[in-house]
């Protein structure tokens, strides 16, 4: 099972390797010892929210604030939890964990893969959360300890993100079949792109479920 | 307030804060449960979700320089090879591969 997860993960490693690499030369330039990265990465392990407070620990902008901020830039993971209400298992500390591990690319792998047939579901997701975390922190420690000796030349790695979507994106469409979809969030994300550039991709989710939410309302009329 | 621990409780709120998000979905609604309305919105959260992610991805690229032209031609490898061999790995290494050496010559 080890190995097919390791396989599975291995696209969010050359995307979450890099990027927290990128997080720990940047938060080594606040000046805290480099080990308080890896404990961002294990308590937080959110992307765009820790470079976001890099820049606000630099202000030293107060905790409310903070909260408030985070809260937003993650509130995309209200909806990813809808589409994986049924495929985390029973409560337990494996669920709570679930859950704190779902980022976009977790969610991304788990909505689109099939999990092979001869290992437990749970299980396999578990591992999967844990692998994917474990190459965040593991990116965080490298970039905040070795932040002025780093040889190795990662410019461009992250198009792994870009490279693994397009793919989870070809899949669903194997999967789902229908362009509905994808030409409502196509046309979503150009509207949210033109009005609020930077922060596209919560307005692009909200707009897209409350237009597919309309769009079944107004059929579900007509049929009456 | 010393530095270390206004950076511990920065960190405190954040996790509070991150977690709230992720976990707020499975407060809120048990699973199995029927709810037409949910169920609808779940299953079609994930292709649409995926094609905002791969539109977002592509927005910061500037596409008057030769960095569009290497996003364009490394898309255009990954999803070739994906159509062709439909093996994910492969798919992703290649299209990054071509980019990493693109940017980097």
């Amino acid at each position: 099972m080890i190995r097919s997860v390791i396989k599975t993960t291995l696209p969010i490693l050359f995307g979450f390797l890099p990027l927290g690499i990128a997080f720990g030369i940047l938060f080594q330039e606040l000046g805290y010892p480099w080990y308080f990265a890896t404990l961002m990465g294990i308590c937080v392990y959110a992307g765009a929210a820790q470079f976001m407070a890099v820049g606000m620990l630099g202000a030293g902008v107060g905790l409310f604030e903070i909260a408030i901020s985070t809260f937003f830039l993650n509130s995309r993971h209200l909806f990813y939890g809808l589409a994986l209400l049924n495929s985390f298992g029973a409560w337990g500390l494996r669920k709570f964990y679930l859950i704190f591990g779902l980022t976009d690319e977790t969610y991304a792998l788990m909505t689109t893969i099939t999990v092979p047939k001869e290992f437990n579901r749970e299980r396999y997701y578990f591992l999967i959360t844990l692998f994917s975390q474990s190459y965040w922190v593991l990116g965080c420690s490298i970039g905040a300890l070795a932040s002025s000796s780093l040889d190795f030349n990662t410019e461009g790695m992250d198009f792994a993100a870009t490279a693994l979507f397009t793919v989870l994106l070809i899949e669903q469409w194997l999967k789902v079949r229908k362009p509905l979809p994808f030409v409502v969030a196509f046309g979503s994300s150009c509207i949210t792109l033109i009005l609020f550039f930077q922060h596209m991709l919560l307005a692009a989710i909200v707009l897209s479920i409350t237009t597919i939410i309309v769009l079944r309302f107004i059929k579900s009329k007509k049929n009456d | 307030m010393t530095d270390i621990s206004y950076l511990l409780l920065v960190m405190l709120v954040m996790t509070v804060a991150t977690y709230a998000t992720r976990l707020a979905p499975f407060m809120l609604f048990s699973r199995g449960q029927e709810r037409p309305l949910i169920n609808f919105i779940a299953k079609n959260t994930p292709p649409m979700v995926m094609t905002i992610l791969v539109i977002y991805m592509l927005k910061g690229v500037n596409y008057s320089s030769f960095e569009g032209v290497y996003t364009f031609i490394a898309l255009l490898v990954t999803v070739v090879f994906h159509l062709y061999r439909r093996n994910a790995l492969l798919s992703i290494i290649a299209g990054t591969a071509v980019y990493m050496v693109a940017v980097q010559m």
